[in-house]
């Protein structure tokens, strides 16, 4: 699936993925390969959420690149009805969830595709949805399993 | 440390305004000058200017400097801008009262300015997302009213808050701002109303949701030593408190407890020697139905859970436990970022001088406090003011 955006830079959400722009291009090249994936420290184990150059716990630079789980179940969902942002209008209404991932205390702020508001629970099962985006960038979202 | 205060403010006309950013500082800046008597622009040595979004809003940045410019102000000693989103105001206001307690200036004025109108409202609803951390949760979709919705979702699943309970707070604050001449709002509600409205995200309609709005608000602060030179009635800053758990939506362990706001409570009452059963107004920031809600119990003034009872019972209302949002709140006279920590202070102000309409004067009232969240309620401000 193509989702937008030909926007200029400063209006576009989605960031930048090149290593041109980012050191942590390795998450994008991971989600291509299907592949969920942050940040561990290496010296005090703390998991970060997003992805880190330096940890916020120990201020460790040697950070490694663990795979996430890639099922959860919502734990909160509303739809954007009115009020969407350029480039998203024509998409609404879409639902926007928060996702408590399996086996791990982390949960994810993220769009839930494929699924309509009215058929959403609280505690329904999710897994990950790679889009793609017209310029080859890729991004995350998540939809019923 | 030095005590402080308010010693005037002024405001400029909330609403779809036609008038650009530098306009509306300058009817604030007119309007607090004419409210402080023996004071005149030379006499400020620093300004400071509240201010969210100019360079989305109004394509332009480096405003401290203009506003000095709209209003004949040279300062010698501190001129900055201050952005903490929609807390933009109140962080005004801590940065005079930070530099004026520790000697460092000795007159400030704080403007708080915010032009959101803007001819593409898709544009202007692009910069609100942007508040949020853009690449992991504003790229979503995600904006303010999805996050306090599903605040409210889960209110109503963990402690049963209702669908009327939440619409009671809008007509509240509505019903305030009837008062307010400088409200963006000026019509009664009533719960069929907000509940029957627009969807903007369920479970929350547009009546649930604060304005997009134009608006300006300036106070000025001075030492406690020097504010009887300018007015009969100063406010003085009592205490303060401030905490944030970083931007990321999901960085709040619950959507239904703001630990950030708890912590900033718990410090503005042990700064300021009282406890939340000595207030007798506040000004809480009701950017959606559901903050108030949740604040109520996070401040303390119910227990956890039970803000919807508080709100049914009348418990918030002018005669019960604590006056809540007299102006109007943010749900009433709408939300110029930068301006509303600033319009929030003049409210206690004008309320402590008797210089509000008597249908919304809370008489004897000594203590109050403003509060304002940004983000996704990962940042709180309180400050707590009493009566000079
Ligand atoms: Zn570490």
């Amino acid at each position: 699936m193509s989702a937008t955006i030909p926007l200029p830079y400063m209006l576009d959400f989605y960031p930048l993925e090149d290593e041109k722009f980012t050191r942590i291009h390795q998450f994008f090249t991971n989600l291509k390969a299907g592949k969920f994936t942050t940040t561990r420290c290496k010296k005090c184990s703390t998991i970060l959420w997003q992805p880190r150059v330096v940890c916020s716990e120990c201020f460790s630079t040697e950070l490694e690149w663990i795979e996430l789980p890639k099922e959860g179940e919502l734990f909160a969902y509303t739809a954007m009805v009115l009020g969407a942002p350029l480039g998203m209008e024509k998409e609404v209404p879409f639902v926007i969830g928060i996702v408590k991932l399996d086996g791990i205390d982390l949960k994810i702020l993220s769009r839930i595709d494929d699924v309509k508001y009215e058929d959403c629970e609280i505690g329904m099962r999710v897994e990950l949805k790679v889009i793609r985006l017209e310029d080859e960038r890729v991004f995350y979202r998540f939809k019923p399993k | 440390m030095r005590k402080v205060a308010i010693v005037g403010g002024g405001l400029a006309k909330f609403g779809i305004r036609n008038a650009t950013w530098k306009e509306l500082a300058q009817e604030a800046g007119k309007a607090v000058f004419d409210d402080v008597k023996n004071l005149a622009p030379k006499d400020i040595d620093s300004l400071f200017v509240g201010a969210a979004q100019p360079e989305r809003f109004a394509f332009q940045t480096h405003v401290a400097p203009m506003a000095a410019e709209q209003l004949g102000i040279f300062p010698t000693r501190v001129v900055a801008r201050t952005e903490l989103a929609c807390a933009s105001g109140q962080a005004a206001i801590r940065y005079a009262w930070a530099c004026i307690a520790s000697g460092l200036s000795e007159i400030a004025l704080c403007v708080g300015v915010e032009k959101m109108n803007i001819p593409n409202m898709a544009e202007a609803q692009t910069s609100m997302t942007n508040v949020l951390d853009r690449e992991w949760d504003g790229v979503h979709g995600a904006s303010a009213p999805p996050y306090f919705a599903m605040c409210a979702q889960r209110h109503m699943k963990e402690y049963g808050t209702t669908r009327e309970q939440l619409a009671l707070v809008s007509v509240k604050n509505h019903h305030f701002s009837t008062t307010n001449p400088f409200a963006q709002f000026q019509k009664e509600f009533t719960v069929e109303k907000v509940i029957t409205g627009p969807v903007v995200a369920p479970p929350l309609t547009l009546f649930d949701c604060c304005g997009i709005t134009d608006g300006a608000a300036a106070v000025i602060l001075t030492s406690a030593e020097r504010a009887k030179e300018f007015t009969d009635v100063p406010m003085y800053i009592l205490g303060s408190g401030q905490s944030t758990i970083g931007n990321l939506v999901t960085n709040l362990k619950s959507l239904t407890t703001w630990e950030p706001l708890k912590v900033a409570a718990k410090e503005a009452f042990k700064s300021a020697k009282i406890t939340v059963d000595d207030i007798d107004l506040a000004e809480l920031h009701d950017c959606f139905t559901i903050s108030e809600i949740i604040e109520y119990e996070d401040f303390g003034f119910c227990k956890k859970g039970e803000g919807g009872k508080f709100i049914e019972e009348g418990q918030s209302n002018i005669g019960g436990k604590v006056a809540v949002n007299t102006r109007g709140g943010l749900l009433g006279t709408g939300h110029p970022l930068g301006a509303t920590g600033i319009a929030q202070a003049i409210e206690l102000l004008q309320q402590f001088r008797g210089d509000v309409p008597k249908e919304r004067y809370v008489k004897g009232a000594e203590l109050g406090l403003t509060h304002n969240l940004s983000g996704a309620a990962n940042m709180h401000s309180v400050m707590i003011y009493g009566r000079g």
